[in-house]
């Protein structure tokens, strides 16, 4: 049976030079995969590149991931957790 | 008489346009060369490929229609040579570790990128830098000369017509296999993004508008010589007065709204360039800032690693030399003389592409912290 999330690692790449946020981000979930594969870590990107919030959620959603971007103040938050978390699984 | 009243309006009404266009859509040239190579998967390129294939038919039907009459060689687009190809490899290199090709950079200057920042002060000096060897790299452009062909259906020996007909069947059998595997559109996650692909087809009928009104396609890097000669002129005028490059005026070409043939150069003085660059670069980053701020994503961070704030200056500055030796920069060459079949820039196109690839090798490996 699935752990509740309890801890959440926050990520931010604003400002810097596409393609850093997804590499970033891809470094960030392969070095946190066995918290995030078991359901115990939710990552949370700060960015604020359009396309790189497009390429993110399509990278980490095709590696089984439930992703969500949120439109904060002048950013997104794409938060990152298991999918059967989310499904409350 | 020139009305340049007209032109400064129509320039930066254009740029204008651009800003925003590029900006909501985030149209980057240079992550799209770049994607294929870091990631094997570059879904915007397709937006590329239908601007250019949109761009050779309205240009070619314009000039049927006798909207547009040009021809080439001219000082729009010259014979190709080898040091085409070296401009292209050097330039992709460049716009890879800018973050940006050269209205990449304006249009994320415009939404308050620091980056982007550091990429237009080494596009400065960049172009200003390559005043201290032009003559050098004229010889060598002479000596890798390629021949009397300026266009692909001049050196095919065809009607343009014809192998504009072909290639647009080409590119429209792809583009159909494309947009029914839906393949052309980009997932839309956030408010007020605009497709790419859309983006695209605007960006082509800016392109003819600019070559209809202003006798030429969209292009910045001429004036950044400019401006970066002018910053240069303030600490040494003498040196700068003895730079061939900046004094010649060898560029010339016709300007459809006043009916006269303008004279133009690289040097820091208001001409011809000068006239329709500057407002248009105005109009980029002036039309991005609008779109950021009304979509309230005007950037305010400036927490950026030194290591990335330093691989745009220098791939601003590697991107300003390149725009000078190639000549011109990518935005002239895609966005203009491939939908021409410029010879001069299908090789500089050719070229982008092991520029985007060492680009990509050395931004993973050496800028992006482990």
């Amino acid at each position: 049976m699935p752990e509740a999330v309890n801890k959440t690692v926050e990520i931010d790449v604003r400002g810097q030079i596409c393609p850093s946020s997804l590499l970033t981000t891809l470094r960030e979930v392969n070095k946190h995969k066995q918290l995030l594969r078991c359901g115990t870590l939710q990552l949370e990107i700060l960015t604020d590149n359009h396309d790189s919030t497009n390429r993110i959620c399509d990278a980490v959603g095709n590696m089984g991931y439930h992703v969500e971007v949120l439109d904060e103040d002048n950013y997104y938050r794409i938060s990152i957790v298991k999918l059967a978390v989310k499904m409350g699984l | 008489m020139v009305d340049q009243t007209a032109i400064i309006v129509i320039s930066a009404f254009l740029g204008l346009a651009s800003g925003i266009i590029m900006h909501r859509s985030d149209f980057c040239v240079a992550g799209m060369f770049r994607d294929l190579f870091l990631f094997r998967h570059s879904p915007l390129l397709r937006s590329l490929f239908l601007l250019v294939a949109v761009s050779m038919f309205l240009f070619q039907t314009a000039q049927l229609t006798g909207v547009l009459n040009y021809n080439l060689p001219s000082s729009l687009y010259g014979l190709p040579a080898l040091t085409n190809l070296l401009g292209g490899t050097l330039f992709g290199i460049g716009m890879v570790l800018a973050g940006g090709c050269v209205v990449g950079t304006l249009y994320k200057l415009g939404s308050g990128s620091l980056p982007a920042a550091c990429a237009f002060s080494g596009l400065l000096i960049g172009s200003a830098l390559y005043g201290e060897f032009h003559p050098f790299w004229m010889q060598l452009t002479q000596a890798t000369r390629l021949g009397d062909a300026a266009t692909l259906p001049q050196l095919l020996q065809l009607p343009p017509t014809l192998v504009i007909f072909i290639l647009l069947l080409m590119a429209g059998g792809l583009l159909y296999q494309w947009q029914i595997k839906g393949l052309l559109v980009r997932p839309n996650r956030i408010k007020g993004y605009l497709q790419p692909w859309i983006a695209a087809l605007l960006l082509a009928m800016i392109g003819l508008t600019s070559f209809t009104l202003l006798g030429m396609p969209i292009g910045v890097t001429t004036s950044y010589a400019k401006i970066g000669a002018l910053c240069e002129n303030l600490m040494f005028p003498g040196h700068v007065a003895s730079l061939s490059y900046f004094q010649s005026h060898n560029f010339s070409y016709f300007l459809p709204l006043s009916r006269q043939t303008l004279h133009a150069g690289a040097g820091p003085v208001w001409d011809g360039l000068a006239l329709v660059q500057l407002p248009l670069i105005a109009g980029i980053i002036v039309g991005s800032g609008l779109s950021a701020v009304s979509m309230g994503k005007f950037n305010r961070c400036f927490t950026v690693p030194c290591r990335q704030l330093l691989s745009a200056l220098v791939g601003g500055i590697i991107m300003g030399l390149a725009a000078r030796m190639a000549p011109a920069c990518n935005i002239w060459h895609l966005f203009g003389g491939l939908p021409l079949l410029s010879l001069q820039s299908i090789l500089f196109t050719l070229g982008l592409f092991p520029g985007a690839w060492i680009g990509s090798f050395i931004f993973a490996r050496y800028i992006v912290q482990q």
